[in-house]
Parts: C-alpha cells; sequence; structure tokens
C-alpha cells in the first residue's frame, strides 16, 4: 500500500461536518445509504460500496457491486492494496460495511473513512430508533384498533338489523388478525348447508395445516359454525398466526354464537306475541257467541256467568229463546282449553243455533250434535253438555245430558235433585247414540243450576278440589236469594274464598234460574 | 362479502386520484403503493385515495398507507381519503392516519379542499 498525505484537518472535518446535515435528513435507511454514499464519493472519489450483513451474506446498500469483506469479519478497519473496508456493528445486531477502492489509499484515507462510518453509523441507528418507535405505535394503535373493533363488532352483530352476523365477523376477524383469506362454514350432520369465503370467491378449498390457519368453531340450533383463517400477512411475507389471533378469532365466534341465540330468543317472543294476539282475537270471537245478556222470561228469573280460565276458554252457555214461548238452555264444555277449544266452540254454537231453527227435542238434538261434533273435532276433543227446553208457561222442563257434570234442581220444598239422564259426550264415539231425556216441572220457588266443571274442580293451595266436602251442594242447598244474578256472584265469590291465592285452572262457567 | 382486490388512477388535474375495490390488505396495499410511486416520481404531490369500494382495511394495508402520508409530508404533499365506511373511517382514525391526511365525504369534495389550500399542484 502506497502511504500518501492525509488531508487537512480542517477539509475532513468541514466534510464530516456537511455529511451529519446531509445524512439528518434521511427518512429511511435506503436514501441514508445513498447519501453517505454521495458524501464518501465526494470526499474519495473513488469506487464505493455500502453493505450491511443479511441471512445469506451481505446485502448492498448502495454502490457498484464488487468484493466485499467475508460476511464474518469481526468490526474493525483493514486496508488491503488499494482496497479500504470498515465494518461496524450496529445496535440490532447486524453489521454495516463500507469499501472504497482508491489508488494510492493511505491510513489518512482509513482514518477518514472510520471517521465518515462513524457519522453514518450515528445516522442509521437514529433512523432505526425511528422507525423502533413508530413500529411500537403502530403496534400499540393496532392493538387499540382490534379491542375497539371487537367492541364494534360485537355491538354491530348483536344488532337484530344486522343481516348476516357470521359474514360480519368473518370479514373482521380476518382484517384483525392480517389473513389473506377466510373461510366460514356452516354444517349439519356433515353436510354443507352455506360456505362464505372471504374475499368473496378466494379459493377456500387450498388450505394448508400449521401455522398457516387457525380455526374456531360452535354449534347452534343442531348446526356447526367453523371459522377458518388462513396465510397471515406481514410486510416481509406470510407469518404464523399467534395467540392473540386466536383469541380475536375465538372472541368474535362467540359474538356470533350469541348474537345467534338473541336472533332465536327474539323469533320466539315474536312468535309469542303472535299466537297472544291470535288468541286474543279468538277470545274476542268466542265472546261474541257468549250471550252479552239473558231473555227476560216472565215469571222466571236467569243469570249466567263465563270466565275463562286463559285468555279463550273452552265453555259456553246460553239461554235462546224457541218457537213457541219456549226456552232452550245449554251449557257446554270442550274438553281442553285455549284455542283448539275456542274453535270447537265456535263450531259447536254454529251447529246449535242452526239445527235449533227448527223444532227439536233434546234427546234428538244431543245426537244430531253428536254427529257433527265426531266430525269436526279431532279424537281427543270432545263435548260435555246439558240441553233443556222449558215451557215456561207450564214449567215443564226436558232435559238432556251429553257426559256433563248433573245438573242441581233445588225445589221450593228443599229437595235438591240432580239432573243427569241422557247419554254420553259429544264427539266422544261415532256412533248414533240414543241420548235419553227426562223431564221434570219446574214449581213456584224451584231453581235450577248448570255449571261446569270448573266449579267443581277449583282447588285451594293444597290441591283441594271445591266439590271435594260437596260444598256445592250445600251452597245450592242453603243459598237462595231473591235474585239470580246474587246467586251467581255469591257462588263465584264462594268458590274464590275456597281457592284462595291458588289460581283458576278451568273455565268456570254457571247459568242459574229461579221460576219466581 | 369484499371481493378481491382491485384499483383504477386518474390524474385530476394535478393531483393523482385513486379508486380501490376490495380486501386492502398487502396485496392491495402494495397495489396502491405502487401506483402511488409511479406518479410521485412523475411529480405528482397531492393524492386523493377513494376507499369507497374498500370495506375491509387490515394493518398491513394500513401501513403502506401510511408510507405514503409519510413520503407525501417529506416532499410537502397531501393526501385526502374519501367514500370511506365507517368501519373503515374508524380504523384509520385509530391507527392515526388522519393526524397526517385529510378525509372528505366525496372525490370531488378532496380535490375543492386540496384546490381551497393550494394543495392541488
Amino acid at each position: 500500500m502506497t502511504v500518501t498525505a492525509l488531508r487537512s484537518g480542517s477539509d475532513d472535518a468541514a466534510s464530516l461536518e456537511r455529511t451529519f446535515r446531509a445524512l439528518s435528513g434521511a427518512g429511511t435507511a435506503a436514501e441514508l445509504s445513498a447519501r453517505f454514499h454521495g458524501a464518501l464519493a465526494a470526499r474519495f472519489g473513488a469506487r464505493v460500496r455500502i453493505a450491511r450483513t443479511a441471512p445469506a451474506g451481505w446485502e448492498m446498500l448502495a454502490g457498484e457491486p464488487g468484493p466485499l469483506p467475508e460476511a464474518e469479519c469481526a468490526p474493525g478497519s483493514r486496508a488491503q492494496g488499494e482496497t479500504l473496508s470498515v465494518v461496524r456493528q450496529t445496535g440490532d445486531g447486524s453489521r454495516i460495511c463500507a469499501v472504497v477502492e482508491r489508488p494510492g489509499a493511505g491510513e489518512g484515507d482509513l482514518t477518514a473513512l472510520g471517521l465518515f462510518m462513524t457519522v453514518f453509523e450515528s445516522a442509521l441507528r437514529e433512523i432505526v430508533s425511528r422507525r423502533h418507535e413508530k413500529d411500537l405505535i403502530f403496534s400499540l394503535n393496532h392493538r387499540v384498533l382490534q379491542l375497539n373493533s371487537l367492541i364494534d363488532t360485537g355491538i354491530e352483530v348483536s344488532s337484530l338489523e344486522c343481516r348476516s352476523p357470521h359474514h360480519v365477523a368473518l370479514e373482521r376477524a380476518a382484517s384483525l388478525t392480517n389473513a389473506a383469506r377466510g373461510v366460514l362454514r356452516v354444517t349439519r350432520d356433515g353436510r354443507l348447508l352455506e360456505e362464505v369465503t372471504f374475499p368473496h370467491g378466494s379459493a377456500a378449498g387450498s388450505e394448508r395445516g400449521g401455522g398457516r390457519k387457525i380455526g374456531s368453531s360452535f354449534e347452534f340450533g343442531g348446526e356447526r359454525y367453523e371459522f377458518t383463517l388462513l396465510d397471515k400477512e406481514s410486510r416481509q411475507g406470510e407469518v404464523r398466526f399467534d395467540g392473540t389471533d386466536q383469541l380475536l378469532l375465538d372472541a368474535l365466534a362467540r359474538q356470533v354464537m350469541a348474537s345467534l341465540e338473541n336472533r332465536y330468543l327474539h323469533r320466539q317472543a315474536l312468535e309469542k306475541q303472535k299466537i297472544e294476539q291470535d288468541i286474543a282475537v279468538a277470545a274476542s270471537i268466542q265472546q261474541r257467541i257468549l250471550p252479552k245478556t239473558l231473555p227476560r222470561v216472565e215469571g222466571y228469573d236467569i243469570a249466567g256467568i263465563n270466565i275463562p280460565s286463559r285468555s279463550v276458554g273452552g265453555d259456553y252457555y246460553d239461554c235462546i229463546p224457541l218457537a213457541g214461548g219456549r226456552l232452550a238452555l245449554v251449557i257446554a264444555d270442550v274438553a281442553g282449553k285455549g284455542v283448539p277449544a275456542a274453535l270447537l266452540v265456535s263450531s259447536f254454537h254454529a251447529y246449535l243455533s242452526a239445527f235449533l231453527e227448527a223444532p227439536v227435542e233434546p234427546a234428538a238434538l244431543a245426537a244430531r250434535l253428536n254427529n257433527v261434533v265426531v266430525r269436526a273435532s279431532t279424537e281427543d276433543k270432545f263435548i260435555t253438555a246439558f240441553f233443556a227446553v222449558l215451557d215456561p208457561s207450564s214449567g215443564a222442563l226436558e232435559t238432556v245430558s251429553a257426559g256433563h257434570n248433573p245438573v242441581f234442581l233445588r225445589t221450593a220444598a228443599g229437595e235438591l235433585r240432580e239432573l243427569s239422564l241422557g247419554g254420553i259426550p259429544l264427539g266422544m264415539l261415532d256412533m248414533e247414540f240414543p241420548y235419553q231425556s227426562e223431564t221434570v216441572t219446574l214449581e213456584k220457588g224451584d231453581r235450577l243450576l248448570l255449571y261446569t266443571d270448573g266449579v267443581t274442580e277449583a282447588s285451594d293451595e293444597e290441591d283441594r278440589l271445591y266439590d271435594g266436602a260437596s260444598p256445592l251442594r250445600e251452597f245450592v242447598s242453603r243459598h237462595l236469594p231473591d235474585r239470580a244474578e246474587t246467586f251467581i256472584s255469591d257462588l263465584i265469590a264462594d268458590v274464590r274464598r275456597f281457592t284462595g291465592s291458588a289460581p283458576q285452572n278451568d273455565d268456570i262457567t254457571a247459568l242459574y234460574l229461579i221460576r219466581t | 362479502m369484499e371481493q378481491p382486490f382491485s384499483l383504477t388512477s386518474e390524474v385530476r388535474g394535478t393531483t393523482l386520484v385513486i379508486a380501490t375495490s376490495g380486501y386492502v390488505n398487502n396485496v392491495g396495499g402494495e397495489a396502491i403503493a405502487a401506483e402511488f410511486a409511479r406518479h410521485n416520481a412523475a411529480g405528482v404531490r397531492s393524492v386523493v385515495i377513494n376507499l369507497g369500494g374498500s370495506k375491509v382495511v387490515n394493518s398491513v394495508g394500513m401501513s403502506f398507507l401510511i408510507e405514503i402520508i409519510e413520503r407525501l409530508q417529506d416532499t410537502g404533499g397531501k393526501i385526502f381519503f374519501t367514500n370511506l365506511d365507517p368501519a373503515v373511517e374508524k380504523m384509520l382514525s385509530i391507527m392515526g392516519l388522519f393526524q397526517f391526511a385529510g378525509k372528505a365525504p366525496t372525490v370531488e369534495a378532496a380535490l375543492q379542499e386540496l384546490a381551497a389550500t393550494g394543495g392541488a399542484q
């Protein structure tokens, strides 16, 4: 090596100062390297190469390709022939080197190159530090974003207005974990019901294993929802999904499950509301077929009541004026409650009204009704009923019971009789059943009570029945108010007193007649 | 569901207007950055990015947008994001992009604002 004279100290100091200023303005390592390359070229007027270590050896940062020190070369300054090289260790564990090929290079040039390298090293460290700071801020912001998005997504997918919560969750999961692709499969018993890919149309089939994908699944309503995210991205290429990614995906999948549960419950509530509306309509219809007022019949006082146990019930009663001044008294009870019972009551009322248009005896009426009710009802539905036709002038009362509770006749003389002759409940058997009737004569002061089993089977808190100790017989025998309406209200009060706070289990219907 | 990424661009006056569609991820972000770099090298210093067709952006895609912002900051340029989906707008906001970039409801509104502030050369 030829030893050459050092430049004057002031020349190199000025050059170093210019270099320091030039490097300070660089925003990136590449830009910094380019500026440093320019500064070295200006100082040494020679071929300059700047490189740093990379996994595969040296990576050129600036300058023309040419020989570089061994990648394993220890930090230090070296002169070999006309080639000067300086290798420095950086803070992140890598090494940087500057190589100058200058004819006649000397010790002073090597020293100067070392000083320039120190300036470069310092500027590079600052850039790396700024980069790290930016990366840290970016990373922290991204964590905030993930948490925020998790909350927002939870709100969005739980909204009933969100049309497809599982689609939204898949998009958000892919975005928050930097997955390049995602797929959601919905299956039932292993059969694919729905497959959604993100982005739309991306190939979901090419799924590799290991850290290249993560998954989360849940089952709801017999359907399995399986989320899979694939190919986590980074600026450096594909990387493995980490624990946070799995937590995010699991959390989003849980949000979808909660959303599906909420939607299910909401649908149930709407269906219940709809059923309640239907029941209200049915109740309204049923109330219309029950008499608002009873006919006034000279020499008789009549009162009735119907208290459904639900909003719509299966009991029926009426007093229907017939041709020739006669009066039909009817009470009926459909097995079961609710809308089906109300529908059958409605049919019963329609047939009864039609059959009473023409003269008909109670036994024949029961037989005809049995035939039509058999056809109108299901196997588990039947009607118990009691029919009576009164001739008000004579007091003659012809009755027939179709499997109904015995009707009480309390005579003015103090006798209590039960009227129960008849036959089977209507609609129970598909056959021409020979109903039998009986005839009694009502005298002045005689009283007649028709009722349904809602009265006799009313129970108290300990499930004891109102009729268990025959209080009804006692009540009918002893309670003799002047007005039929008073008797009905007192009867209801007595039943209420007996049942206490126990709920009403069945419709309560009663019809009371006094021959005055 | 989000479509695969695509973009269109045009120069309106002296402003580069990029309109994206689909997932702004590594692929999408790189495509936006490349389109910007091509015009930036030719002297374009103001950019409007219409993200109306992109409902999903990931952090890799955002890192490319940040690079564009930094590049424009270094060279005294300006950038606006427009037609933002509320979720995307919130993401960009949390990531701090609007500290250095503007946002406008439409491309036209962004161009007007750039003209008013002398951002469009």
